[in-house]
Order: C-alpha cells, then sequence, then structure tokens
C-alpha cells in the first residue's frame, strides 16, 4: 500500500538537496542584486522561519474573515454590488475625476493630478518646499510605497517618519514590506526588540507590548511636532470631495491633525461616486482584509479646516496619480483597477502563504500583485509572477470586488507567449509536446516507453523518488505517483 | 486646467471611450446591506458592540451623568481633563462640577493643540453613533477639534440614546444630508495594532481607553 502522503518528511530540512531547477535556469545569471522570482521565492519556500511566520499570519485573517463574511446576509451579491459600484466608476472615471476635483476644491483644497512616480514625488516635494515645510509624517500608502516617496523626501533633507507601527519598523530597519495589510509578517517579535533596542539604545525586550509603548511615545513626540502629513486614501468619494482612510492604529487621524498641511497620495481608481457607496465598500473592506466588522478608525476628511477650528490644516492637497493606470483602463485589465488594496488575496494564496511578499520583487505581492505588477512595470520584467499560482481561485473567492483573477493570470500567460517573451527553449518543448500530442500514434508510443520507465524507476513501491536532470525539479521535495499497469483505455477494453 | 491635469485626463477620456451621457450608479440594494434595522432595539445592540469592541459602557440618565463621571475619573487616577465646550458636556455644565469635584477642567476654547498633548483624559459628546458597528461618530468642530478624542490616554464620549443610527447607511444617508463639515472619524474602540508577529496590543497613537456613558 502507498503512503498516504507523498509529501510527508521526505527529506529533513537540513539534508535537502538544493533545488537546481534545470531548464528555466539555463540562462541565468548569478545571484545579483535584485534576485529574479525563481530565485527569490525558492530561497522564501526553503526558509522555514519566514514560512511559518507568513503562514502564521495570514491565516488568521484569513480564518477570521470567512467567519465575518458570514455575518452578511447574502456576502455574494454584496460582493458583486461592490464590484458593480467600482466597475461602474471605472467605466466613468472621467467624470467621476471631475466631480471629485470639483467637490474638493468647492472644500478648498487643491487637486493635482500627475502622470508617473517622478512627477508625483516632485510635486509632492514642491508643496513640501512652498510651504516651508521639514517635518514629515506619513501614515499607510501603498501609492508612497510604489513611488518610493520617503526615500526621495530623505535625500532631499526633510525628516519623514513612518507612523503606522509595521511601517516604522520596516523603516528603520531599511527593508520593505511584505504584506499590504501587515507589512512586518515576516519578521519574528525577537528581531524587532534587537532592533528597537539598538535604534533606541535601550535594553532588549521582546514583549510586543513594550515595544509599541516605545514606539508610541517615540511618534506622539513626532506627531505633536510635525508640520507635513502624508496620507493614502481607500476611497475618494467624487459627491463630496471626501478621502475615506481606515486604520487601527490613530497614527492617520493624527496626520490630519496636527501638521499644517496635508498630503493625500492616492492612484485614480480609488475614486466611488457617492458616500453612500462607502456603506457597501468599507463592510466588506474591513472583513476581507482583517475580519473585524469595522476598523477603529474610520476617517473621512477633505480640505483644510474651518475658520473657527483649531486643529487641522491649513492646506490640503490631493495628488492623483495615473502611473500606467490610464493604460490599464484602456485594456482588456481594466476590472483589475477594482482593487480595494484589502490584501484578502494573499491571505488566501497558497503561494503567498509559502513564500511571503518579498519574493515578488514588487510593493504589491500574491495575487493582484502578480497582475498589477506587470501591467504597471512592464510584462518583460515580471513574466515570471503570472506563471506563479495554481490558478486555484481561492483569491477570486476571497476577492470583494469579485475580480477574476485566475482568468486575468491565465490571459497575461497568453500575452507572453504572444509577445514572446517566454524563451526560445520553452517555445521549443511546446512545439514538440504539441507535435506529440496531435498524432495518436506517437502519443501512444511515447506514453508507452514513459509508462514502462516510469514504472521501472518505481521498483514496485508505486512511488519514484528520484527522477534524473531535467525532471529532478519533480521529484525534489515530493515523491510522483507511477503510472498504473494498464491505461484506463487498456482497462476498458478488458472489462 | 494645469498641462498634467489634461494629459492624465485625455488618457482616461481616450481609453474610456464613451459616448453619450454617464449611466447612473448601481443602486444600493439595503436586503443585503442592512445589517441592524431601525425596529431594532438600538441602545442595547450598541452597548453590545461597544463592549465587544473593547470600550467600556456604561448607562445612566443625565441627572447622574457628573457623578458616574466623577467616579469613573477618581478611579482612573486622572488629575486634570480637557472637555469639548459644546453639545450636552455645556448644557449639563460638566466642566463646573468637575471643578468643584476637584479636578481640572480646561474646556477646548481655552487650549492649544500642543497643550492638550499634555492632558491624560478629555470629554467629548459625539455627532453620531452607529448601532451596527458599535461606533461614535465625532465630527471636526470649534467645539472639540479634532483632536479632543485622539490626543489623551482616556477619551469619554457621552452617547445621547437619541442619536444612535441603526446602520452605517443611515450614518452616510445624515452625513450626505447635513454634510461632512471638514472631518468625520469612526471611533470604533481603543487604538490597537497586531503588527508585531500578530500579537494583539491595545493603545497605539490613538486613546487606550474609551469610556463611554450612553444617557438617556
Amino acid at each position: 500500500m502507498p503512503p498516504l502522503n507523498p509529501c510527508a518528511a521526505k527529506v529533513a530540512p537540513a539534508e535537502r538537496r538544493p533545488f537546481k531547477p534545470f531548464v528555466y535556469n539555463l540562462a541565468m545569471p548569478v545571484e545579483t542584486a535584485q534576485p529574479t522570482f525563481a530565485q527569490a521565492s525558492t530561497r522564501a519556500a526553503g526558509d522555514e522561519k519566514l514560512k511559518a511566520a507568513v503562514s502564521n499570519a495570514v491565516m488568521r485573517q484569513y480564518v477570521a474573515r470567512q467567519a465575518r463574511m458570514k455575518e452578511l446576509p447574502d456576502s455574494d451579491k454584496l460582493r458583486t454590488l461592490a464590484g458593480d459600484i467600482k466597475q461602474h466608476a471605472l467605466d466613468h472615471l472621467d467624470y467621476y475625476l471631475d466631480q471629485l476635483k470639483a467637490s474638493v476644491e468647492r472644500n478648498g483644497g487643491h487637486v493635482h493630478f500627475v502622470s508617473t512616480a517622478e512627477d508625483a514625488r516632485e510635486l509632492i516635494l514642491k508643496i513640501a518646499a512652498d510651504a516651508g515645510c521639514k517635518k514629515v509624517i506619513k501614515s499607510k500608502s501603498m501609492v508612497s510605497e510604489e513611488i518610493s516617496l520617503a526615500h526621495e523626501m530623505e535625500r532631499r533633507g526633510l525628516e519623514v517618519v513612518e507612523t503606522d507601527l509595521g511601517e516604522f519598523i520596516v523603516q528603520i530597519s531599511h527593508d520593505k514590506p511584505s504584506h499590504i495589510v501587515a507589512p512586518i509578517v515576516h519578521m519574528s517579535k525577537e528581531s524587532v526588540a534587537q532592533l528597537f533596542s539598538e535604534y533606541f539604545k535601550t535594553p532588549y525586550n521582546a514583549d510586543p507590548e513594550f515595544l509599541t509603548r516605545q514606539a508610541r511615545a517615540w511618534l506622539r513626540d513626532k506627531f505633536r511636532h510635525a508640520d507635513f502629513g502624508m496620507t493614502g486614501a481607500n476611497f475618494l468619494v467624487a459627491e463630496t470631495g471626501h478621502v475615506c482612510a481606515v486604520e487601527n492604529e490613530g497614527n492617520a487621524r493624527q496626520s490630519i491633525t496636527t501638521p499644517r498641511v496635508l498630503v493625500t497620495l492616492a492612484g485614480i481608481e480609488k475614486v466611488v461616486p457617492r458616500l453612500a457607496d462607502l456603506s457597501v465598500m468599507l463592510k466588506l473592506l474591513v472583513r476581507s482584509a482583517t475580519g473585524q466588522h469595522l476598523t477603529i478608525y474610520t476617517n473621512l476628511f477633505g480640505g483644510p479646516r474651518k475658520k473657527s477650528e483649531k486643529d487641522g490644516p491649513e492646506e490640503f492637497h490631493l495628488v492623483l496619480l495615473d502611473g500606467g493606470r490610464s493604460e490599464i483602463l484602456a485594456g482588456p485589465y481594466r476590472e483589475t483597477l477594482r482593487c480595494i488594496r484589502c490584501g484578502a488575496c494573499l491571505n488566501a494564496c497558497p503561494v503567498y502563504r509559502k513564500i511571503g511578499g518579498h519574493a515578488y520583487g514588487h510593493v504589491y505581492s500574491g495575487p493582484i500583485g502578480a497582475l498589477i505588477t506587470p501591467l504597471m512595470n512592464g510584462l518583460e520584467q515580471y513574466k515570471d509572477l503570472p506563471q506563479a499560482s495554481s490558478l486555484c481561485g481561492a483569491c477570486y473567492d476571497a476577492c470583494p470586488v469579485k475580480i477574476n483573477i485566475p482568468k486575468h493570470l491565465v490571459n497575461l500567460r497568453r500575452d507572453i507567449v504572444q509577445q514572446r517573451l517566454n524563451g526560445r527553449i520553452e517555445r521549443c518543448v511546446y512545439r514538440l509536446w504539441a507535435w506529440g500530442l496531435k498524432s495518436p500514434l506517437l502519443y501512444g508510443l511515447i506514453g508507452t516507453l514513459q509508462k514502462f520507465d516510469l514504472r521501472r524507476r518505481a521498483k514496485n513501491t508505486g512511488w519514484i523518488k528520484r527522477l534524473p536532470r531535467i525532471a529532478a525539479g519533480w521529484t525534489n521535495v515530493r515523491d510522483m505517483p507511477a503510472p498504473a499497469k494498464k491505461t484506463f483505455h487498456q482497462l476498458w477494453k478488458d472489462r | 486646467m494645469t498641462p498634467d491635469e489634461s494629459i492624465v485626463m485625455n488618457r482616461v477620456r481616450r481609453a474610456l471611450n464613451r459616448t453619450g451621457p454617464p449611466a447612473p450608479p448601481p443602486e444600493i440594494d439595503e436586503s443585503i446591506t442592512r445589517l441592524t434595522h431601525p425596529t431594532d432595539d438600538l441602545p442595547a445592540i450598541f452597548a453590545g458592540m461597544c463592549e465587544s469592541n473593547k470600550m467600556h459602557v456604561q448607562t445612566c440618565n443625565s441627572a447622574d451623568l457628573a457623578a458616574q463621571m466623577i467616579q469613573f475619573l477618581s478611579a482612573e487616577n486622572v488629575k486634570k481633563v480637557a472637555l469639548c465646550n459644546g453639545g450636552i458636556v455645556v448644557r449639563l455644565d460638566l466642566a463646573n462640577h468637575l471643578t468643584h469635584a476637584g479636578f481640572g477642567s480646561f474646556t477646548w476654547d481655552r487650549l492649544t493643540l500642543d497643550e492638550l498633548y499634555d492632558f491624560d483624559c478629555a470629554i467629548t459628546d459625539v455627532y453620531s453613533a452607529v448601532a451596527e458597528t458599535g461606533s461614535l461618530v465625532v465630527k471636526a468642530s470649534a467645539e472639540q477639534g479634532r483632536a479632543l478624542s485622539l490626543v489623551p490616554r482616556i477619551h469619554i464620549a457621552i452617547v445621547e440614546a437619541k442619536q444612535i443610527l441603526p446602520d452605517l447607511i443611515d450614518l452616510f444617508a445624515k452625513l450626505t444630508r447635513e454634510g461632512l463639515g471638514s472631518a468625520v472619524s469612526l471611533i470604533t474602540g481603543p487604538s490597537k495594532t497586531s503588527d508585531i508577529e500578530m500579537t494583539l496590543v491595545i493603545g497605539v497613537h490613538g486613546p487606550m481607553k474609551v469610556k463611554v456613558f450612553i444617557v438617556e
């Protein structure tokens, strides 16, 4: 009787043979500064500590999400509605952007449109310089990561502090976030403790509460004296001209309260038509992201403080980034712009769970990252990402706006082939394979030869432990079941 | 329109290639969206949700409020308190009650934002409350600014039972009718994070403790 789980304890981690994927690594350079996805993901999948940390973190969020979604009267229909609202906003984006601009300006704010990352950086730096601001506090903004804003601000002599606890830790450790919603899933509390001990020059203490209090005290002082605040946006309400930004920590609220200049940076696709739409979007966003029914703080803001008010910004700027989104809008992948950056697909994805976010090599990781990273930054540079999926569809089931991620991944794979980005060897292999499949005689012959060879290798155990050379990848981390003695056709004929 | 704006907007318009007027947005079907109904026992649901959000809830009537407040503040060892200068706080003259009980009470009109960072406790009323999620809704105003319910370690919120709305749907309808002012925040618990190894820690950049008095 063959063993039930061919993956169970095949080789102890320490003894595992080094993974040498033959075909894909043929033309690959030796380890460079930016590893390829194959190199990065292999390394990540072999890192047991990382896998445990990522898996633990995402499973908690995923399980919480599953439980919370059941609270809704009909979560499937609500997800369809949310998807329809976002799709409608995208299909009429010119109209809603015009409306948004008029609304924000009516509230006394300024709206800026920028095409590229560089334009965005230059504009925000100019706003800071014109206002004479030096002390910047930033709350969570994926777009600011996308354009590497903090780095450039620091280079130009501004003091920049990331105020979201996870992002603060990423900043002072000179690391990159590895998950859209929980930036430091890849770090243990011991590594955070070590980091804080060095940074604050205090004794080592790995208690998360102690570490959080340390950060609270430090950042509170930064909030108090900041003159330039930056936020991201979950939604931009066209009807009223307000930004909706959700959070649990309170740092976004601080960012819109103390500094005299406030800048919100967002992609153009974040627009929703009406304030009422937020009731649908918020009920789904937070449940999908972390399994809460609502975040601790749900903030709606836009425009400077009113004359009678004592706090809040004196100047408000909304910076809207195109950054490749208008091109995606024009093409067959428009649906991917529905994304509200909840991270539910990351939590559901079996691939992400194994390799974490850094392996994807870009700020947006997981299933949605595998789509929008090549779409925004070029399919040639990121052609491995659409392949990094078993197309199981868990992401589609989890997506609150029903983006059909598996369908788009397959379409991107087709684009890779049509644009001849897949390399000569792969094209040759597929041509041979198609040739073999087209002829019943060849198919039968090759199949029989293969069957005999594989059964010989299995040596009557029913499992193949090692395949040579080109095929080694299939048996490196699991046993392969040997083919049956008789094919189904033969069994059928014999019955 | 600046050159960049027309570049981006032209790209968007070309991408959409839309002819004709825009269609109206999809209708929001309440049967799949609404979770709490106006006929539900709103104060009870609200109180229950607030408790599960780790806020401390106490129900009382307006005559008792000052006394209950003083009791809470004594238990928390608070010496000075910041108060908003509007709504029920002014109607019930809470600032004077607290001064007579020996606390330093300072209303927002007499404080600067920077001074507020040295306060441990602030008392505010609310613009509204939502039973569905157990949320307090505060609006930026001359009476409480944005900071009173955010900066001090302890936030005491006074909610009048009639202010409690059933669902987020009702809140956004109210805000659409009345306007949002310069900022609105929904507060659904004390500030928290799970960034470090998914361990929940309460009290990050916002208040560490939220006390809700529901006044009937």
